[in-house]
């Protein structure tokens, strides 16, 4: 009873909100990767969700419209890349101007689209797997962009294990000097982390307008970006361990939705304090475990140009 | 330490008439800032032959053939390689022209495997495969009969064996110009006569090699021929059989006649300033040491073997186990929480622009660091006081430029660690921890800091953390080899055989 | 022609101001293009941020009002920023500050002015302080990255805010509306003269000035200073580093309380959601546009806060979404990191290559 009327629709809805956390933990584990730290990423999921929204608006097509967020997130991206990599400008600093400028873009541009509605991506059942007694109601009766997601953090893993790109975007994010001596470009590398860490940001901006809901209201993101930054860190970057943390948060967004639904007694504002409060939680536990040595060992830093 | 530890295979290979170099610099020069690193170089790589660039730190070698590896691009000049000229826009114009290069601090990723490490950059196609990346990898140590275990991840690796893996690269890349930047600074004596060996091997094979040292002797019993570089210019080149003395060799280099002894008197030995007792934690295994006020006593090893870990516990940067570090008579923790500014310890230490000095700071800044309870009043400092004292410093160890507004960046090294022991020896310390105090100095540089230790010894004891042998032996009264965590041997350098001793100590070898 | 960078030799004197004004050039002239992208003159609109800003003594008053909370803030960032220890946190410990006055306001109405206040900015410190204590604690001992311990407790000071202004402190009397009843006149921080710059305005000065010798002229100061450079030469040196991150953040974080107090108190009157407006992030532009310098910071939050005066002009004589002064911030901020490259290189032209 309990099971089937409150759980599964709960670990259903907890897959769907972690997904756009999921998509951006990836893309920020991807940028950290190359040795960048990106904290503008609630400001390129902002941008993203706004411009997804608009491209779905203009032209009616939800693909178009999720191709256009990771665009965003990558293009947006690019100035974090130009000022700390080009610019070797302080990477925290960049990222928090990121953010700022990204959230005053999004609500700037968005006001006259604030409380429209765009086409997106509905759940279906997927074939077959569906079928499967829990799980499929679980996993497999989502949208299609969640069914994306299930298959990002297999491409991240082989992209890292599995290529030489991966393999040089590693080792320019844990030494760029031995990078360089070995011949590659570190910086050309690095930009490539940022970027396409970018775009996969924008993707989870992106879900947030197209999926998560099908309109367009300021403050979107609240706060999802900074989630995923701490959850970099949870998942010692590592993207099995991303797709836990990401779950987890969306099952905790989707309770406490669900609890002020149902009409609890506890007021509402303590409620939304929930994910923030599981955040420096699973900050605390990550640090409890002591897994330092996972991050890439040149996170934060510049890259000097030798003349 | 007049012998030559080293024995040549065979004699110098004598340059055949008419061979055609592989390499040749044409009046290159590169400037850093309003420092010309190298000014108008010209020099000639042969094949199959051990050329030696010998010149003291800061005398351009390692700029030099940077720029020969694809890392720096010069100013002005050619480089020429097969008679062709070329330009070099990043490391991989290099490797691909046949040239590779071993830098002194191991272009190594830690968190990587040595096969990883080994084809960064030549993996051969877009998709890899960890089995066999290694399996490749072995077979070509095995083919050069090197080993190393190619799977294991570089962090778990002891230095000498990063060095093979930084070889295997070069191997890998069929380079056939090979450049050692200081390659035997953390080896031990064993395993510098095993790198030698290999380097003769290679050249037999046709390769060339670059051996950039600051040390003679290494220099004439490796080398086919000899560049000395000095201030960015080469000041000679020689054959090796032609050197009459290490003297002569030396004053060439340095551009002086160099007394490469100290005149060292004894001074009377006074009350232990420290004593570490049964220490075992830490890295260290059962470490006894003391060091009394009037002595110098010196620590040495190959890097990482314990020395680290030791200097932090005895400075106070980490804590060591209870009752076994005393200070001037008193326990760890008690001379700690109770120590003063002055006539006390102070640490000297290997980081001068990181650790012991702010880089983004002035001079007075950098001199309260340490001395800063003595220019307070209450709550306040003084900082008129520090300045003039500041400014008397300067002009007594002859601090360049001149300034107190100097920022400790702007400091060339040989200037920057007479501030540094400017400022520790105003402290009047009875105990002084130094540690490698005179690596990256010029010769008068590096005379005038062991000047000021030797004398340092009428008022205090002093621990000398050094990987130079050389001043391990000028300067201390004894000498603790240390080896995985403990010290092996403790040897008075009054008795001759000392020197010959710490070799085999310092790659674990008991009698 | 090719280019070439260099580093320098010597620090660029006047570089960090011709970066700034140059970078605030950019900015502006990328707001222009914004403008016209809305359908508006872009011309006129930057005349009317200029009269709103600074175009008559009511625009300077209220540049002048709003510096107040924003050069507080400033401070606490910048002297955190100066250890390199990252509070993003001065919103949350803004609201804290705030919720401390009122807490104290609240609860002993009745006390003339010289009793309260100096209880309310006692509260307000405390509790401003801890909530940036927290995360100070948090980074010593378990080594939790405080960039996001603090930005996370923002959100959490916020809907405490919330969670007090609609539940227990509400006024009955407000027919619903989610606000705090009215301070009593001993909890007002009055006007001074006629104009509607407030007493506070003094404190700042105070506070700003005794930051500053503080800063330069105590032994804890240097030490502060002297952390800046890394944990690892505060060790060498024998500095409390753990003890003075502590400190630091409290301070820090009481700085931006007595900001939230001094906007309550002689803004708002009042506690109410609307009293949370975002100083707090924009404190972090300011730090760092100022170099973390007290006098600089004093110029820049009377500048931000001049531009926020003038895009609320903007927003009333042109519609212009209030979200224009937010990227603003922002792209200056973004500008003037970029153009941080040119105080230690600069570009030069290279010399021809020999053989060529």
């Amino acid at each position: 009873m309990l099971m089937w009327e409150f759980i599964i629709p709960l670990m259903a809805a907890a897959v769907q909100s972690g997904t756009p956390i999921l998509y951006a933990t990836l893309g920020e584990m991807m940028t950290e990767k190359g040795g960048v730290l990106n904290l503008g990423v609630e400001g390129i999921m902002a941008v993203a969700a706004l411009a997804a929204f608009v491209t779905s608006f203009a032209t009616g097509s939800p693909w178009l419209a999720f191709l256009a967020g990771g665009t965003a997130g990558l293009a947006f991206a690019s100035l974090h890349a130009f000022v700390c990599i080009t610019c070797l400008g302080n990477q925290v600093v960049s990222g928090l101007a990121l953010t700022i400028l990204g959230l005053g873009v999004s609500t700037f541009l968005g006001v006259p689209y604030v409380g429209l509605a765009a086409p997106g991506f509905d759940p279906f059942a997927f074939p077959l797997l569906s079928s499967i007694p829990v799980l499929g109601d679980i996993f497999f009766r989502q949208d299609m962009l969640v069914y994306i997601s299930f298959v990002i953090p297999f491409f991240f893993w082989f992209f890292f294990r599995r290529t030489s790109l991966g393999l040089h975007v590693a080792a320019t994010g844990e030494m760029p000097a031995a990078a360089a001596a070995a011949g590659l470009k570190p910086v050309a590398l690095r930009y490539f982390a940022v970027l396409t860490g970018g775009f996969l940001i924008g993707l989870g901006g992106a879900y947030l307008s197209l999926a998560y809901t099908h309109l367009w209201t300021n403050g979107l993101s609240g706060g999802r970006g900074w989630i995923a930054v701490a959850l970099v860190i949870f998942a010692f970057w590592r993207p099995g361990r991303a797709v836990i943390g990401a779950y987890l948060f969306g099952g905790v967004m989707a309770f406490q939705l669900r609890l002020q639904a149902m009409g609890t007694h506890i007021p509402s504002s303590l409620l939304l304090m929930l994910p923030y409060l599981l955040t420096i939680l699973v900050l605390i536990l990550s640090a409890w475990r002591g897994r330092r040595i996972d991050a890439p060992a040149a996170l934060g830093t510049n890259i000097e140009p030798e003349a | 330490m007049s012998e030559l530890r080293y024995v040549r295979p065979a004699r110098v290979r004598p340059l055949p008439e008419g061979a055609v170099p592989v390499v040749r610099l044409k009046e290159v020069t590169k400037r850093f800032g309003k420092v010309v690193a190298n000014n108008a170089i010209t020099l000639d790589i042969h094949s199959g032959r051990i050329k030696a660039l010998l010149g003291e730190n800061g005398a351009g070698k390692s700029t030099l053939m940077s720029m020969l590896a694809g890392r720096y691009k010069p100013d002005s000049g050619t480089m020429e390689v097969d008679g062709r000229p070329v330009r070099f826009e990043s490391s991989k114009d290099a490797i691909a022209a046949g040239i590779g290069m071993v830098y002194q601090n191991f272009m190594l990723v830690d968190s990587m495997t040595v096969a990883e490490n080994v084809l960064l950059g030549q993996e051969g196609g877009f998709f890899i495969n960890p089995g066999e990346m290694e399996a490749r990898v072995d077979a070509l140590a095995t083919e050069y009969g090197l080993a190393v275990d190619v799977s294991a991840r570089i962090s778990d690796l002891s230095m000498g064996e990063r060095q093979l893996v930084e070889i295997l690269k070069l191997l890998y890349r069929k380079s056939r110009i090979l450049i050692f930047d200081e390659p035997t600074a953390v080896l031990t004596p064993e395993e510098t006569n095993r790198l030698f060996e290999a380097l003769w091997r290679m050249t037999e094979q046709g390769k060339s090699v670059i051996f950039i040292s600051h040390k003679l002797e290494e220099v004439i019993a490796l080398a086919d021929e000899i560049a000395i570089l000095r201030r960015g210019r080469i000041e000679g080149e020689l054959d090796p059989t032609a050197i009459e003395s290490k003297a002569e060799l030396a004053s060439r280099m340095v551009g002086k006649e160099v007394l490469l002894e100290v005149d060292r008197q004894p001074v009377e030995v006074g009350e232990p300033v420290l004593e570490i007792k049964g220490m075992t934690g830490l890295g260290l295994t059962d470490v006894n040491l003391e060091v009394r006020q009037g002595e110098i006593v010196a620590v040495v090893g190959v890097a990482g073997n314990g020395q680290k870990e030791l200097v932090e516990a005895v400075t106070g940067l980490v804590k060591p186990p209870v009752d076994t570090v005393f200070i001037m008579g008193q326990p760890w923790r008690k001379f700690f929480a109770e120590s003063t500014w002055n006539r006390s310890m102070c640490y000297i230490p290997e980081d001068r622009l990181g650790l012991a000095t702010m880089r983004n700071q002035n001079l007075v800044d950098n001199l309260l660091l340490t001395t800063r309870k003595g220019f307070a009043r209450g709550m306040w400092l003084d900082k008129r006081r520090a300045e003039r004292d500041t400014e008397e410093l300067i002009r007594k160890y002859d601090i360049r430029p001149g300034r107190i507004h100097a920022l400790a960046w702007q400091l060339s090294g040989g200037n920057l660690q007479k501030a540094v022991l400017a400022r520790e020896l105003y402290r009047q310390p009875r105990f002084i921890v130094a540690e490698q105090p005179t690596q990256g100095l010029d010769v008068s540089a590096t005379e005038e800091v062991w000047r000021r230790l030797l004398d340092a010894r009428a008022m205090a004891g002093v621990l000398l953390v050094t990987g130079d042998l050389g001043e391990a032996l000028q300067l201390a009264d004894r000498i603790a080899v240390m080896y995985r965590g403990r010290i092996l041997g403790m040897l008075p350098t009054s008795e001759a055989e000392t020197a010959s001793r710490i070799g085999p100590l310092m790659a674990g070898v008991l009698d | 022609m090719a280019l070439k960078i260099r580093k320098r030799d010597e620090p660029w004197k006047w570089g960090a101001l011709v970066i700034f004004l140059g970078a605030l050039l950019f900015s502006l002239g990328v707001s222009c293009l914004l403008l016209a992208g809305q359908g508006k003159d872009a011309l006129h609109g930057m005349f009317i941020l200029w009269e709103g800003s600074f175009g008559n003594l009511w625009a300077l008053e209220g540049a002048l009002l709003k510096a107040i909370p924003l050069f507080l803030c400033s401070l606490g960032v910048a002297v955190a920023f100066r250890m390199q220890i990252w509070n993003i946190g001065a919103e949350g410990q803004f609201a804290l500050g705030a919720i401390g006055a009122t807490w104290m306001a609240l609860s002993f109405p009745g006390l003339p002015w010289y009793g309260l206040m100096p209880l309310m900015f006692a509260m307000a410190f405390l509790l401003g302080g801890a909530w940036a204590f927290i995360p100070a604690v948090l980074k010593l001992k378990l080594r939790v990255n405080e960039i996001i311990s603090t930005l996370m407790l923002n959100y959490i000071a916020i809907l405490l805010l919330d969670y007090l202004v609609f539940g227990v402190w509400k006024d009955p009397t407000s027919f619903g509306f989610p606000m705090t009843p009215e301070f009593t006149s001993g909890a007002v921080i009055a006007g001074i003269g006629s104009s509607r710059v407030h007493w506070g305005l003094l404190f700042c000065a105070v506070v700003g000035v005794g930051l500053w010798a503080f800063m330069r002229f105590t032994r804890l100061g240097f030490e502060l200073k002297a952390s800046g450079e890394g944990a690892r030469v505060a060790r060498y040196a024998k500095i409390r580093y753990g003890l003075l991150t502590m400190f630091v953040m409290g301070l820090s974080g009481g700085f931006a309380g007595w900001a939230g107090c001094i906007e309550t108190s002689a803004v708002l009157n009042r506690l109410q959601p609307s009293l949370m407006v975002g100083y707090g992030y924009t404190a972090i532009v300011v730090a760092w546009l100022a170099r973390l310098e007290p006098l600089n910071i004093a110029f820049g939050a009377f500048l931000l806060a001049a531009l926020r005066v003038g895009v609320e002009n903007l927003q009333l004589e042109l519609q212009i979404p209030a979200a224009f002064g937010v990227i603003m911030e922002g792209m200056i901020l973004l500008t003037v990191l970029a153009g941080q490259f040119f105080l230690t290189y600069r570009i030069e032209r290279a010399p021809r290559e020999g053989g060529e």
